[in-house]
């Protein structure tokens, strides 16, 4: 008995210094978010702010973070919904209809998902710029859409293979066709998947940065990452205050987002990775 | 007509790749393959391409630069493949099985992965700078600040920041997979080693890396294409300085785009596609080969 205390003790002692570790860089730029500008550690205690919340105010208005979350919504908005219904029409064809041209474009996308987006980033450059695309929000939304796209149709297929086939043939009596029949009752039972879709490739089209450098440089396109890049540039070394107020503004809608859906947010992820 | 739009709506169901198809065939294989063509020629991004063959690649090994940044991004993986996979494995042995308060952990050291790594490399750079910092003013504190040095801006130091900024960050996200595979090991297999004296260390080496050999192979390859493409904690802590001591070949890349090299840039892509490929292609071949002697 004796023993199994220490071995839970031991437990929870860990527990706690992981997520203590994980937590301090948090901690830390909250901390400076919320100092005074003159504000040095030397003197006085290191573990509390002046909770001088003006910061926030002023980072908000010297740089462009107000644009570029919104940008960063509609670029991420737009590029989930692309994939949802891409992909998850494109899972339920290769899953129930087997034909050689659905099978070829399974493995595509298959092979498709060991290839990183920095591969191709200069001939999509190079492609974008010449139909205009440049600096232009839908742009961005197809490139992260087609980015997202292998894993999405490897996960939607997976699972419509899993759902039984009756699904489907009970509506087919009623008179839908194969194509109604998907919209009109398969898509209700995709739920799951589509939540592990939306918060895998949510996070990453959010936090874009590799591809969004490419094809958003003007300031007016920025999204979130490219908006704090340049605010860092500007103000390197001076005024850590509002730099830390930009930070954690911009990471805000991400974390509360994982606070109200902590659950299925670890569901989703466990689910999406485990598939691939 | 009426005959033609019932057959085409009838047979709807056959075709309902094809948007995904076109989007996919437009904005990446279309370029992929434009990209194998453009390695082959010095375009520069204005003027006409010429075919210059193979050019580009020997160009790229003999250039003292680019071989660098090669042994940089390898480095890179070699130090972060491993170490997530270490610190995810043991995060998930510390937090599996119910006890109180352990679903709230779990999110906490899952929660640095959903953070764009450029914001938290910019975060970590308020931790490390030296005299101004936040673990500088810790360390006064405690009369320790001499312990730290300017390892951003030293050459051999930096890339081993960047290295632990990467495993801190993501070492949650490998917990999650290995604690999806652990849960999934039947209690009965560990019941049965116990009864038969195996103790902690030896069911663990016996039972449960084995059967975790799924979870290990999903890590492993996340994480390799994952560190042989780095590129934005990069970018936030170092922009691959000082000088080129922290060039991955995904900056290298931006950079000779952006420098007019767009046909060699593209023939970079190329190598570090094949870069990338070996090291998985060999894993998985290993993996499948030792899955299968031990079940």
């Amino acid at each position: 008995m004796k023993k199994f205390n220490a071995a839970r003790i031991g437990k929870y002692f860990s527990a706690t210094l992981i997520s203590l570790l994980a937590l301090v860089p948090f901690y830390v730029v909250v901390l400076f978010s919320l100092n005074t500008p003159a504000r040095i550690f030397y003197e006085g205690n290191i573990l509390l702010p002046d909770f001088h919340f003006h910061n926030y105010l002023d980072a908000w208005k010297s740089s462009k973070i107000g644009i570029a979350m919104v940008n960063s919504i509609i670029i991420a908005g737009g590029a989930l919904a692309v994939v949802v219904f891409f992909a998850s029409s494109a899972g339920y064809t290769i899953a129930r209809f087997k034909s050689r041209f659905n099978s070829i474009v399974f493995s595509i996308f298959l092979m498709s998902m060991m290839i990183p987006g920095i591969i191709n980033t200069v001939p999509l450059y190079i492609l974008i710029k010449s139909i205009g695309g440049i600096n232009h929000l839908w742009a961005m939304i197809l490139v992260c859409a087609t980015l997202a796209l292998p894993f999405s149709v490897f996960l939607y297929t997976g699972f419509i293979k899993s759902l039984s086939r009756e699904i489907e043939e009970s509506a087919i009596i009623d008179g839908c066709s194969w194509f109604s029949a998907f919209w009109r009752v398969t898509f209700h039972f995709l739920k799951p998947v589509t939540a592990a879709v939306i918060i895998i490739n949510g996070l990453s089209v959010w936090n874009n940065y590799a591809q969004a450098v490419f094809f958003l440089p003007n300031q007016k396109a920025h999204t979130i990452p490219l908006a704090l890049s340049v605010f860092f540039q500007q103000f390197a070394g001076a005024k850590w205050n509002l730099l830390a107020a930009a930070a954690v503004t911009g990471v805000f809608p991400v974390v509360l987002a994982f606070l109200v859906f902590q659950k299925s947010f670890m569901k989703g992820i466990t689910a999406g990775a485990l598939k691939g | 007509m009426d005959g033609l739009m019932s057959r085409i709506s009838r047979n709807m169901h056959k075709y309902m790749a094809i948007p995904a198809v076109l989007l996919f065939s437009v904005f990446f294989l279309y370029p992929l393959a434009r990209g194998i063509g453009l390695s082959l020629t010095d375009w520069d991004g204005i003027k006409d391409p010429n075919f210059v063959g193979i050019q580009n690649f020997i160009d790229f090994f003999k250039d003292k630069r680019a071989r660098n940044d090669i042994m940089i991004t390898v480095l890179f993986a070699l130090g972060s493949a491993p170490l997530l996979n270490i610190f995810g494995f043991i995060y998930a042995l510390i937090l599996d099985g119910k006890f109180r308060g352990n679903g709230v952990n779990r999110a906490i050291v899952y929660m640095p992965a959903i953070i764009s790594p450029l914001i938290m490399g910019y975060i970590w750079y308020f931790i490390l700078q030296p005299e101004r910092g936040y673990l500088f003013h810790l360390l006064k504190k405690a009369g320790l600040e001499y312990m730290l040095g300017n390892w951003l801006a030293d050459y051999k130091a930096a890339l081993l920041v960047l290295i632990l900024v990467n495993v801190w960050q993501y070492a949650g996200m490998t917990m999650i997979i290995y604690l999806a595979g652990l849960q999934s090991i039947s209690l009965d297999i560990y019941e049965v080693s116990r009864i038969d004296g195996a103790g902690y260390f030896s069911r663990l080496f016996y039972i449960t890396v084995p059967l975790l050999i799924p979870s290990i192979i999903i890590n492993v390859v996340t994480n390799i294409i994952g560190s042989l493409s780095v590129f934005d904690v990069i970018m936030a802590l170092t922009e691959g300085g000082p000088g080129y001591s922290t060039e991955s070949l995904g900056i290298y890349i931006m950079r000779m785009c952006y420098g007019s090299n767009t046909g060699y840039s593209t023939a970079v892509a190329i190598i570090l596609f094949f870069i990338i490929l070996l090291p998985v292609a060999a894993f998985m071949g290993l993996m499948k080969s030792k899955e299968v002697e031990t079940i």
